[in-house]
């Protein structure tokens, strides 16, 4: 067959034609997307803008970090982790929190509150910049927080964080013009007074809803100011391609000096982050189940890079507690009793969670060691279920209108989310007899629903926004808080929270929210599952690195010496 | 004929407003409510009340179609939820421009490899190597492209560490010979997506390549040409591919159909920052403008290809101009 | 995802009666590829039919004790996260598919899918004008995004509605069981598989409609369903055959992607995309193989059988 050798030639042809072809295509793309090709990311560096300020620049490291797309940067509107972690490094507030959660001086370098405890007068620093240069004054925070309580903004957090000032909450519904519990003294001189003593209040101010925003940059642009917004953070935002790469570059103006790194970048797309971070693509991963056994082991290549460390985070499962068969606690209980949280830890999670001891997380005020929650107790929690009011029969508890169906929502985006809860249902169905159906849907399904209290029985969890536990006893619990989702009413507990509300004396008031905390882990409102740990690897080169708790900022005190 | 297109484009628009309304009607009644996705834990619930009156949110469905609808028509395509401060415009059209590369990368190698290897079939039909291609063809057309691709990661990123897991860094790289002649080099991010995107296709190329190839053989001017004397290869090259590529235009239909759906998962399993992977996460966190717009757009793309495939083949084949309604 | 046409094979018409059948039988007996397909089909589909009773555990069985194993005596195909035993996952994973793929081709295709198509090919008009535009709708719908929207929104709605049905009737267990959500992806899945089938059964149709035998049995007055019943459906029926085989892939591989994805089929209800789901991944992979293999080799096979026995039988057929 003399043909087959002709054959193969000509394939040949149409492949050698097909790269030909290809090649005429990239010189066309190339030339239509020339920025998109600008080079390797690698290539670029800080002085992309030669602006201001290149010379005297002390800052050299650059930091590769994995992430996704910030919903929003602005900071009044921001709800969420992601677009926190940006916000908190190119905005800034009157107080932040450091690394060891302590509230410290930041736009403000001190502060004065009333005996009673109504009054707060911050002195503002005299060297405050903004990215652009423009100096920042009393008028600027005034404007900021006007903003952030504005009626035209809708930001579904000002009032949570900034509603104790007296007539933000008039502001947020468009009955005033302004905040009148804010007050511009002197140009350097800024006073909030409050409804009433709010121990909590200098934590709130930590949170973004507080920081300080450019009046004359979002006038002149209102609608597309973020893309490159102009703060009083350590670092400006030089370069944001959606899906793609975040740049932040170091503020040469910071008033605590300039931050060291010089530029940190976020790639917002890839696969496996560790993958990368072995291919020194990044240099900090965090390190998924399947690997974290070769990251706790010292000998492996990744061993010594690894560390992990607690998060303000817990998970739980809740009940609504005015609806057959949960509004009797003995079933509750006895659901909690049934669960090996700690078996179920290392098989599902490979102790990558750590077993809830209650609902405050280690570190937080008011957190004590003891745990709080119910053991696995397979005796226990069958003699609670036949203390309920329920009978069990083929599986379901029977009230008087007959069975009951128990129906456990979780959100899940395919078969993993479920695993923890797969092994609950196993546990309740072996130590319990009881079958409890298992419902995913996604995350907005979820959200509605909860909001709704149309969840019998479901699997969430709470990140704190700042360390005081005010902001998870009193929002969830609380039986008037628009947050409380479980219909959960326990008048002690109302007692005690509103008692604490205005306590000045901060141990005092914590043991009040010691005491609720016990309270609601016996009436088993949440079963408290889990505390979240966060598992990294960072790269030698890098310095000071950590994983905070809850988001603050933190890139101003890591360095990269490469 | 233009009176067969002009009908044809009117017809465009109707699809598009019951496409568009048929998305809009599910995509509401479903549960799930976008704000609550961005609202956080901490939420207002009296805000969110404000921002769905602003937005439109509550009231009738049919008045918020309605709404959407001419402003679409004015090419404003509403605001992104989940994505704050852009406009759906502003997201989609780079994401779209990055898919797009890829799947037109994905198009050419689907049929630059499916073409040759069904002519090779052809020719060697009736030895080993006929049945022998087709099987292995079929074999990897019959594979999951989810099955396909951890195992090529694992092999290539994380054994080999020859290519990258995943993410995007444009088509090209450029490499300078001498500083002097630039010389695009494919990215090697492209090659893992590339050949999810190729297995379940060139299959099919393949295969139909090889049937028509088959029925051309036969023919009597390929009989002609052999009894000539001409070479195979020049049989093949001058008599049998010509011939052979018309029905392969009806493929392109189904090769962009399957890349543009492959789009979805192959862009999620790699963190590629497409329109699939993007569109997949609107769906879950309920960006009603963004859903709307991505399919308004594949719905278009969708009519405009079938309508380019009949004008082509009515061309080439008058006979389907008289009974064109597909 | 797009429905593969079948192209009507040449020597189509050609046929007709019953002793034909036998005669593709004959033709395809001889075919070992398809003999082997037909095997593979018949095992997987067997053990799904029969994993009640053939699987060793039940597919919720757990123990967290065993995680993660390999391959052993007790565990033939080793076990997931949870100690749950791969095989009988598999198994089950494989009643979900036959069930699914049954359902969908059933309604979909068989009856959907060529009722509308004779109904457009035989009255022609305004029923085939309309059944057409419809059908164009649907193909211009991106079937992958639309059939993700409407599982999200449509399930909620149905696992009420069959709650309803529960606490009405004596009948349990059906939301439990995830009853509700083969009803969803079963009914979102026929939405779109009928397109493909109406288009060519209505084109063959058409093409009948004018060959001699119809015309007569028309203009002698027989009536339309006598028509349809004795002169059109013996001569579509090798369509419909080969239209069934090549819908029965891309059935079962929407399935899969839908689980996949999170839509589809809900856990504790097995699935072989909720598996692959948890198999995914480059790290999990070589951590262990087995979670991805598992399901994937045996979808992978059922897919090829699918594929190998369709070609088979278009071949046979056309009278190759």
């Amino acid at each position: 067959m003399s043909g087959q050798n002709r054959l193969l030639a000509i394939l040949l042809s149409v492949l050698a034609v097909l790269v030909l072809a290809v090649g005429g295509l990239s010189a066309v793309l190339l030339l239509s997307g020339s920025d998109d090709n600008g080079g390797p990311t690698g290539v670029r560096t800080g002085s992309g803008n030669s602006g201001d300020g290149d010379g005297g620049s002390s800052a050299t490291g650059r930091l590769r970090l994995a992430s996704s797309d910030p919903v929003t940067l602005d900071p009044h509107l921001t709800t969420d982790a992601t677009s926190a972690e940006y916000i908190v490094e190119i905005f800034s507030g009157l107080v932040t929190i450091d690394r060891d959660l302590n509230l410290q001086p930041d736009l403000a370098e001190a502060w004065d509150v009333s005996a009673d405890g109504t009054v707060y007068t911050f002195t503002l620093r005299e060297d405050i910049f903004f990215h652009t240069g423009r100096r920042v004054t009393a008028d600027d925070v005034a404007y900021s927080i006007n903003r952030a309580t504005s009626r035209e903004l809708q930001s579904t957090v000002a009032r949570a964080f900034l509603g104790d000032i007296v007539g933000a909450r008039e502001h947020i519904a468009g009955l005033a013009d302004d905040v009148s519990g804010v007050e511009v003294i002197d140009e350097r001189t800024i006073r909030f007074t409050l409804d009433a003593p709010k121990p909590f209040f200098l934590a709130k101010l930590t949170y973004p809803t507080a920081f300080v925003v450019d009046q004359q940059q979002i006038e002149s642009n209102p609608r597309n100011w973020t893309r490159k917004p102009n703060g009083t953070g350590p670092y400006k935002l030089q370069e944001w391609r959606l899906g793609e790469r975040i740049v932040l570059e170091s503020n040469e103006r910071f008033y605590l000096g300039e931050p060291p790194l010089a530029e940190v970048l976020y790639t917002l797309a890839g696969g496996s982050a560790l993958t990368r971070f072995e291919n020194d693509d990044l240099d900090v991963a965090s390190i998924s189940i399947n690997d974290i056994d070769r990251a706790r082991d010292p000998s492996s290549d990744i061993g010594p890079l690894y560390s992990s460390w607690p998060q303000f985070s817990v998970s739980y499962l809740a009940f609504t507690t005015d609806e057959p068969p949960f509004d009797d606690v003995n079933v509750r209980r006895a659901l909690g009793l049934a669960i090996d949280r700690a078996k179920i830890a290392e098989v599902t999670f490979n102790n990558m969670l750590v077993p809830a001891t209650g609902i405050l997380a280690p570190g937080l005020p008011g957190f004590t060691p003891d745990d709080k929650t119910f053991p696995f107790d397979p005796d226990a929690a069958r003699e609670a279920l036949a203390a309920s009011k329920y009978e069990v029969q083929d599986g379901r508890l029977v009230g008087e209108d007959g069975p009951l169906p128990m129906v456990i929502t979780e959100v899940g985006g395919g078969a993993e989310a479920a695993i923890d809860t797969q092994a609950f249902l196993e546990q309740w169905r072996t130590e319990l007899g009881l079958e409890i159906e298992i419902r995913q849907t996604d995350f907005a399904t979820f959200l509605a629903e909860q909001d709704a209290g149309e969840l019998q029985m479901f699997n969430g969890g709470w990140i704190m926004d700042y360390p005081d536990p005010e902001d998870i006893l009193d929002l969830k619990f609380h039986s008037t808080s628009e947050l409380n989702d479980l219909s959960y009413e326990n008048p002690q507990v109302d007692a005690l929270l509103e008692e604490a509300r205005t306590e000045l004396d901060s141990e005092v008031r914590l043991d009040l929210y010691r005491e609720v905390e016990q309270l609601i882990v016996q009436d088993a409102a949440w079963l408290p599952l889990y505390f979240s740990q966060a598992h990294v690897v960072v790269n030698e080169a890098v310095e000071g690195w950590f994983e905070p708790e809850m988001v603050i900022p933190r890139l101003r005190f890591v360095e990269v010496n490469r | 004929m233009t009176a067969y297109i002009i009908r044809r484009l009117l017809w465009l628009p109707i699809i598009l407003v019951i496409v568009t309304f048929f998305t809009f009607a599910i995509a509401r009644f479903g549960p799930g409510d976008p704000l609550l996705v961005v609202a956080g834990q901490i939420r207002d619930d009296e805000v969110l009340e404000q921002i769905r009156a602003d937005r439109g949110l509550d009231g009738n469905v049919f008045e918020q179609y309605q709404t959407w609808l001419f402003d679409a028509v004015r090419g404003d395509f509403g605001e992104s939820i989940q994505q704050q401060g852009f406009t759906v415009t502003e997201i989609l059209l780079p994401k779209m421009w990055i898919s797009a590369q890829l799947g037109i990368i994905a198009i050419i190698t689907i049929f630059g490899l499916g073409i040759p290897l069904g002519l090779l079939a052809a020719r060697a039909n009736g030895t080993w190597v006929d049945p022998f291609v087709i099987s292995t063809l079929l074999f990897l057309q019959a594979i999951p492209v989810l099955v396909v691709i951890p195992p090529l990661l694992w092999l290539f990123a994380t054994q080999l560490d020859w290519l990258p897991v995943g993410g995007w860094d444009g088509l090209f790289d450029i490499w300078w010979i001498g500083g002097v002649i630039a010389v695009p080099i494919p990215d090697p991010h492209l090659y893992i997506p590339l050949v999810a995107f190729t297995l379940p296709g060139f299959a099919g190329v393949a295969r139909l390549t090889r049937i028509t190839a088959l029925e051309v053989q036969k023919e009597d001017y390929v009989r002609t040409a052999r009894a000539k004397g001409l070479s195979e290869g020049r049989v093949t090259f001058r008599h049998v591919l010509p011939n052979s590529l018309l029905p392969l235009v009806t493929v392109i239909g189904f090769a962009l159909a399957g890349v543009l759906e492959g789009a979805f998962f192959v862009e999620t399993l790699l963190g590629i920052p497409g329109i699939g992977r993007f569109v997949f996460q609107a769906v879950g966190s309920r960006d009603y403008d963004v859903i709307l717009a991505t399919t308004a757009i594949f719905a278009t793309a969708f009519v405009v290809m079938n309508l380019v495939i009949d004008i082509v083949y009515g061309f080439i084949d008058p006979r389907i101009r008289v009974g064109a309604s597909r | 995802m797009a429905t593969q046409a079948a192209q009507a094979p040449a020597g189509f018409g050609a046929l007709e009666g019953r002793s034909e059948w036998s005669l593709v039988w004959e033709r395809l007996r001889r075919k070992k590829l398809a003999m082997i397909s037909l095997v593979v089909i018949i095992v997987i589909y067997g053990a799904g039919l029969f994993a009640s009773v053939l699987a060793p555990y039940s597919y919720t069985e757990q123990n967290l004790d065993r995680g993660l194993e390999g391959i052993s005596a007790d565990h033939w195909l080793g076990t997931d996260r949870l100690g749950r035993d791969l095989l009988s996952r598999a198994m089950y994973s494989a009643r979900t598919t036959l069930i699914i793929t049954a359902a969908v081709v059933l309604s979909g295709s068989l009856l959907l899918g060529n009722g509308l198509g004779l109904l457009a090919g035989y009255r022609g008009g305004w029923v085939d004008n309309a059944i057409m535009r419809v059908g164009e709708v649907f193909s211009s719908l991106p079937g992958l995004l639309m059939l993700i929207l409407i599982n999200a929104s449509l399930s909620p709605r149905v696992v009420d509605a069959v709650r309803s049905i529960e606490e009405n009737t004596p009948l349990t267990g059906l939301v439990s069981s995830g009853f509700a959500s083969y009803i969803t992806v079963f009914l979102a899945l026929s939405l779109f598989f009928w397109v493909g089938t109406a288009r060519i059964i209505r084109a063959q149709v058409l093409q009948l409609r004018e060959r001699e035998f119809i015309m007569a049995a028309e203009a002698l007055g027989a009536s339309q369903r006598r028509v349809i019943i004795r002169h059109v459906l013996p001569n579509i029926s090798f369509l419909v055959v080969l239209q069934i085989s090549a819908t029965l892939g891309s059935v079962a591989g929407s399935e899969l992607v839908l689980s996949w994805f999170g839509v589809g089929i809900q856990p504790p209800a097995p699935s072989f995309g909720a598996m692959l789901f948890e198999g995914s991944g480059a790290r999990t992979f070589q951590a262990h193989p087995n979670l991805l293999l598992v399901p994937g080799v045996a979808i992978t096979m059922l897919l090829l059988g699918f594929a190998l026995l369709g070609d088979a039988l278009n071949d046979a057929i056309a009278g190759r």
